[in-house]
Formats: C-alpha cells, sequence, structure tokens
C-alpha cells in the first residue's frame, strides 16, 4: 500500500495531543449544535463555523474542521429524532424509525442507538480509508489535465443527475457556479475577466462568501417566510438515554451491514450519505423478518440509516482529499475549509503532507469516540438548545454569517457580496433550484477551467485529447451514464407499470 | 403566471450578457489572444439555452399555482425579508465606523424587535439581553480568545 508505519503513529501521537483533542471536542459539539438546529444542516455548520480556524496551525485547523463536519452530521441526526426535521439530506432516513420511536417515549434510546450505530459506520468507514485511500492517491498520479477536467465533468454530471425532475434547474445552478468561477485575472494570460471595475473582484469571487451568503443568509431569510408559525420544538423528557440487550441484538447486524455500504456509496461522487442511508434502510426492510415494523420505531430502522450515512460521510473523504474531488455540497465547503488552510487536496497531498493526512485520519477515529460520549452525555443540554426560540436563533445566525465573512478578508465589500448570494439562495430554495450543484461548480470550476485549457494547449487545440486514454473514456462512459440514467430508470418505471396490468387498472 | 415567467427570463437573460461579455473581453497578450474567452463562451452559451428550456417548461404550467410564492408575500414575511435587508445594508455601513461591538449590538438588537415585536416587557428584555450577550461574547471569543483582529 506504500504507508509508512511510523506516519500512522505520528498521526496519533498528533491527534492525541492533549490541544488536539480540546478541539475535537469543541468541534464536535459546536457540529453537533448547529447541525442540529432547525433549517440549518452540516453544509451551513461548516460554513459559519470556519472561521474559528483562521490563525490556527494547519493541522489542528484540519483536526477542528473535520471534528465540525462529522459533529453537524450527528447533529443532523438529532433534530431527525427529536423534531421530525432533518438537517440535511442524509439525515431524512433517521426519520423514518428515530422519531416515531422519540413519540412513543425513546427519544434517549433512539439518540444513544444513532450515536452507537454512527460510531461503528465511522469506524468501518476509517478501515476503508487507511486501506483505499493510499493506492487511490497512487493511482490518481496517473491523471493528467485532461482526466481531471473529466474527473470534475463526471462529478458534475453525476450531483446535477441527482436534482429529481429537476435537471435543468441543476445545469442551471451548475453552469452558474462555473461562471462565478470565472471572475477575475485569468491565471494563465492575466486578463481581467468580468470584474467591472471592482478591484476587490481581481482575485475572483471567495466561495467561502457565496457559501455562507446562500447556506446561511439564505437560510435565515428563507425560514422568515412563516417564522411567526415557528416554535421551539424541543421535547422536555427524551426517557432513558442507553439501549437494551434486545435492542442491541436487533441492531448489530444492520449497523455492520450498513457501514460497508455506506463507506463505498459515500466514496462514489455526488452519491453521499442520502443515497447511502436510504440504500442501507430499504435493504434492512427487504431482509428483515419484522419489516411491517418499519416506520412505526423498529430500532434496526434507525440504526441502519445511521451507520450508514457516517461511514459515507468517512467515504467521502476519500475522492476529497485524494483527487479534491467534493461529492457533495458538505464536502465542497469542507474542501473550501481546507483551502483556507492552506492545503491543496489531491494525490500529492498524501505524498507531500503524510502528517496532516494520518492526523486527520487518526483523529477521524479519535473524533468518532468522542461523539459518542458528547452525544449522550449531553444529550439533556443537546435537547435544550433545540428549545431556543427560531426567533432569536436566526438574527443570531445571521450576526454569525457577516462576523465570519468579514474575518476572512476583513473587507466590507465582502458583506454586499453575501448580502446578494443570501438572496440568490432564497430565490433557490423557492424555487427548489438544487444548490449542492452551485457550490460544487464554484469550487472546482477554476481548476476545470486550468486543466481544459492546459489539455487543448498539450494537444494543439485538438479535442481528440479527451479520448485518448483508457481513464478519459471510462469518465466519458460514466458521465454520460449519470446523465441518461435518470431517464433510463424512468423509463423502465413505465415499461414495468404498462406490462403491469392490476396496475394499470389502478 | 408573469412572476413565474421572471426567473427563466433573468437566467436567460444573464446567460445572454455573460456571453456578450466574454466575446467583448480583452485579448490576452500571450498564447492564443482569445483564450480567455472560449471557457466563458461555451458556459455562458450553455446557461442561455438551458435559461431557455427553463422558460418553455414553465410556460407549459403556467397557469399553475406556486404554493411557496403565495407564503412570501403573505402575512408579514415580505416586510420582515426587507427590514432584515435594509438592516444589513446599514450595519455595512456602519460596521467599521462604529465597531464590532457597538454596531453588532444595534444590528442584532432591532433585528430581534422587528422579527419578535415591542409588545410586552419579556420581550424588551429577551431582545437587549441576547443582543448585549451574544454580541459581546463573539467580540470576546474573536478579538480575546482567538485573535482575530475586529473594527
Amino acid at each position: 500500500m506504500g504507508y509508512n508505519i511510523s506516519d500512522m503513529i505520528q498521526g496519533f501521537h498528533t491527534a492525541l495531543m492533549p490541544i488536539n483533542l480540546l478541539f475535537v471536542v469543541i468541534g464536535g459539539f459546536l457540529g453537533t449544535i448547529v447541525g442540529m438546529l432547525p433549517g440549518l444542516g452540516p453544509a451551513t455548520a461548516v460554513a459559519v463555523l470556519i472561521p474559528i480556524t483562521f490563525g490556527m496551525d494547519p493541522i489542528s485547523a484540519l483536526i477542528l474542521m473535520a471534528a465540525i463536519y462529522y459533529g453537524a452530521m450527528y447533529g443532523g441526526s438529532r433534530s431527525s429524532i427529536l423534531l421530525n426535521t432533518p438537517g440535511d439530506g442524509s439525515a431524512i432516513a433517521a426519520t423514518f424509525d428515530g422519531y416515531p420511536m422519540a413519540k412513543k417515549g425513546q427519544a434517549g434510546q433512539a439518540l444513544a442507538m444513532s450515536a452507537i450505530a454512527s460510531l461503528i459506520g465511522g469506524l468501518i468507514a476509517v478501515v476503508g480509508f487507511i486501506l483505499l485511500a493510499g493506492p487511490l492517491a497512487k493511482f490518481a498520479l496517473k491523471f493528467g489535465p485532461a482526466e481531471y477536467f473529466l474527473l470534475f465533468l463526471f462529478t458534475l454530471s453525476a450531483i446535477v443527475s441527482l436534482s429529481k425532475g429537476a435537471m435543468v434547474k441543476g445545469f442551471i445552478s451548475m453552469a452558474v457556479g462555473l461562471l462565478l468561477s470565472t471572475v477575475g485575472i485569468d491565471q494563465q494570460t492575466g486578463v481581467y475577466r468580468f470584474t467591472f471595475g471592482i478591484s476587490q473582484l481581481s482575485d475572483g469571487i471567495d466561495f467561502l462568501v457565496v457559501i455562507i451568503g446562500i447556506y446561511a443568509v439564505g437560510e435565515v431569510l428563507y425560514n422568515l417566510i412563516g417564522i411567526d408559525k415557528l416554535s421551539s420544538k424541543g421535547k422536555k423528557g427524551v426517557g432513558k438515554i442507553w439501549i437494551t440487550k434486545e435492542q442491541w441484538k436487533r441492531s448489530l447486524g444492520p449497523i455492520l451491514r450498513s457501514g460497508p455500504i455506506g463507506f463505498v456509496i459515500g466514496c462514489l461522487p455526488g452519491a453521499g450519505g442520502s443515497i447511502a442511508s436510504m440504500l442501507s434502510y430499504t435493504t434492512e426492510k427487504q431482509i428483515s423478518k419484522r419489516p411491517d415494523e418499519f416506520g412505526k420505531g423498529a430500532i434496526e430502522g434507525l440504526a441502519a440509516p445511521e451507520s450508514s450515512n457516517n461511514a459515507a460521510s468517512v467515504g467521502a473523504m476519500i475522492p476529497l482529499l485524494t483527487m479534491g474531488i467534493p461529492g457533495s455540497g458538505t464536502t465542497a465547503v469542507m474542501l473550501g475549509a481546507l483551502v483556507m488552510i492552506g492545503l491543496r487536496p489531491g494525490p500529492l497531498l498524501f505524498k507531500d503532507s503524510p502528517d496532516m493526512v494520518w492526523s486527520l485520519i487518526d483523529s477521524m477515529f479519535i473524533g468518532n469516540i468522542f461523539l459518542v460520549i458528547i452525544n449522550i452525555l449531553l444529550v439533556g443540554l443537546l435537547v435544550k438548545i433545540l428549545d431556543t426560540p427560531p426567533k432569536v436563533l436566526y438574527p443570531i445566525i445571521l450576526v454569525l454569517a457577516f462576523v465570519g465573512t468579514y474575518t476572512m478578508n476583513y473587507s466590507i465589500v465582502d458583506f454586499y457580496l453575501l448580502m446578494i448570494f443570501g438572496i440568490i439562495g432564497l430565490v433557490m430554495k423557492l424555487l427548489k433550484f438544487p444548490i449542492a450543484p452551485l457550490i460544487l461548480a464554484l469550487i472546482v470550476g477554476g481548476d476545470m477551467e486550468q486543466n481544459f485549457r492546459k489539455s487543448l494547449v498539450s494537444s494543439n487545440g485538438d479535442l481528440g485529447v479527451f479520448f485518448h486514454s483508457g481513464i478519459s473514456i471510462t469518465l466519458i462512459v460514466l458521465t454520460l451514464l449519470s446523465l441518461t440514467y435518470p431517464f433510463i430508470i424512468q423509463w423502465f418505471k413505465k415499461r414495468k407499470k404498462s406490462a403491469d396490468p392490476a396496475n394499470e387498472s389502478m | 403566471m408573469i412572476l413565474r415567467m421572471l426567473v427563466p427570463a433573468f437566467v436567460s437573460f444573464i446567460g445572454l450578457s455573460w456571453f456578450i461579455a466574454s466575446v467583448l473581453l480583452p485579448k490576452a497578450p500571450l498564447g492564443d489572444p482569445n483564450g480567455p474567452m472560449y471557457y466563458p463562451l461555451i458556459l455562458s452559451g450553455f446557461l442561455f439555452v438551458m435559461g431557455v428550456i427553463y422558460f418553455i417548461q414553465e410556460l407549459k404550467v403556467r397557469h399553475q399555482e406556486k404554493g411557496i410564492l403565495k407564503k412570501l408575500f403573505a402575512g408579514r414575511t415580505p416586510k420582515l425579508i426587507i427590514a432584515a435587508l435594509i438592516l444589513s445594508i446599514l450595519y455595512t455601513l456602519t460596521f467599521e465606523k462604529l465597531g464590532f461591538l457597538v454596531s453588532t449590538i444595534i444590528f442584532l438588537g432591532l433585528l430581534l424587535f422587528v422579527i419578535n415585536g415591542f409588545r410586552g416587557w419579556k420581550k424588551w428584555v429577551t431582545n437587549i439581553a441576547v443582543a448585549v450577550l451574544f454580541s459581546f461574547v463573539l467580540w470576546y471569543g474573536f478579538s480575546q480568545l482567538l485573535g482575530i483582529g475586529l473594527p
């Protein structure tokens, strides 16, 4: 595999330093809080908490960011179970049986199971990460500019194809993100593009401002709709905060099966936790001896997606760290955070900064364990935070968005951009435009263009450069498949329907 | 119906404008003089085409109601959104002049009053306490604990 065991040990040594352990706890706690707040998901949590890492040494900042990320993923499930309000797509499946459990007075057990399943799923995925990340990083070294361009194209098409029934909107979102990435000085020729004489735009539009604007400000503005009808829905009593032997027995199999499923799905660009958790849930329901209990508070119906979505969040770090390809909105925000810290994710990261990579991997191990402790010990406090009235919460989030933006460039101009993107975020939410393609496109857009142009320069403008290697052809086929997949599925469904007269008569 | 068609038309307009702006980009002094224009040209053309398709899609369902737009204009929602944006602009204008602490207390306080209302002493106490305490905690956390300079 090419791993140096001393790097791994050194990583543990760094991750276990008291200051870094403290950051794991702080990051996990803050991420959990923001991730579980109604209407705010992991992407928003990471985006508004990025400024905390400014001025820190890169390794500690990386550990803190990762802890915020995992904490936010945990947090998303808290609100699913307690409020029936998932923090993001990957926490939706946790509402199916988690919320019915809470309604039956088993919220404490549901929270404990969610934490345990997430821990085991996360640990399974970390092992997978250790096994896969190195070889994949080595493989990625074979990629030239043309392959990288096609890989970016595949990632974007995969994420657009997930915009169920709204692919045109997904493409618009993606195109806007890619166009925004062209603002500023052209890296190859020094030509100013689309800056309109505003000097602050010459370095381009800071994607973190866009992220905070669209996710945080857009979310706050969106939540102002009908805010008078919103109320804090935190539950006072959560019951016993531990699981029974019987519940453990029922859940162990689903947890162990769902971890690897989540990990593999998480590694795929565009797929992520939503698909992983749904797939695990339906798989468990299909093979369960008690399928009729699913949806009514079956503990395995909660354990499976929780194990799977946490494993997916670790799996998603593989394409992110080895190739610099984020697979979802949240990992795109994470990529932004890594770039802010000064890291350039890609195959060379493993070669040039093994200390960073291993500190991160080892802190994943430690972070997952800490998160269980935090989530179980602080259930009472976390539930109380959910009692914060939305009318107080949203103004606070807005202030956090402004302060976070200011600390990036110390420029007031960014405030105007923040408001513009906040309004764009509001409109996108109102009209159900997928946001992830825009964010992803904005972040990878610059590299995508550079690779596109480098390929053409190297081939003297011959487009055949995009078809010359096996990797390129595979990526083109995958791109075409991802774009046509929703239509193929639709066609099959229609065919099945028309072939089944019973369905037709209904 | 007009509202429904407005966004697709705007998307097409942005695509077209960006396309024209790409054509008008200055020539590169190095390499291919049109090098900086190709990529935005392809993308803006693509955006324009998608905008037109979106327009046609919306045209087909123009008589269907869009529930969320109704909600947007219901009750005091539009006032709240406009108030939040106006206060944000005022915050932007005063942030460096008044300093972080004062401007944030005023911004957060006013926002809380706008959203929560003014009636009842409990609301006054909550709004003022949240504005002052949260602003102070934020200022202390950023400037004192994290060493991040705030005006």
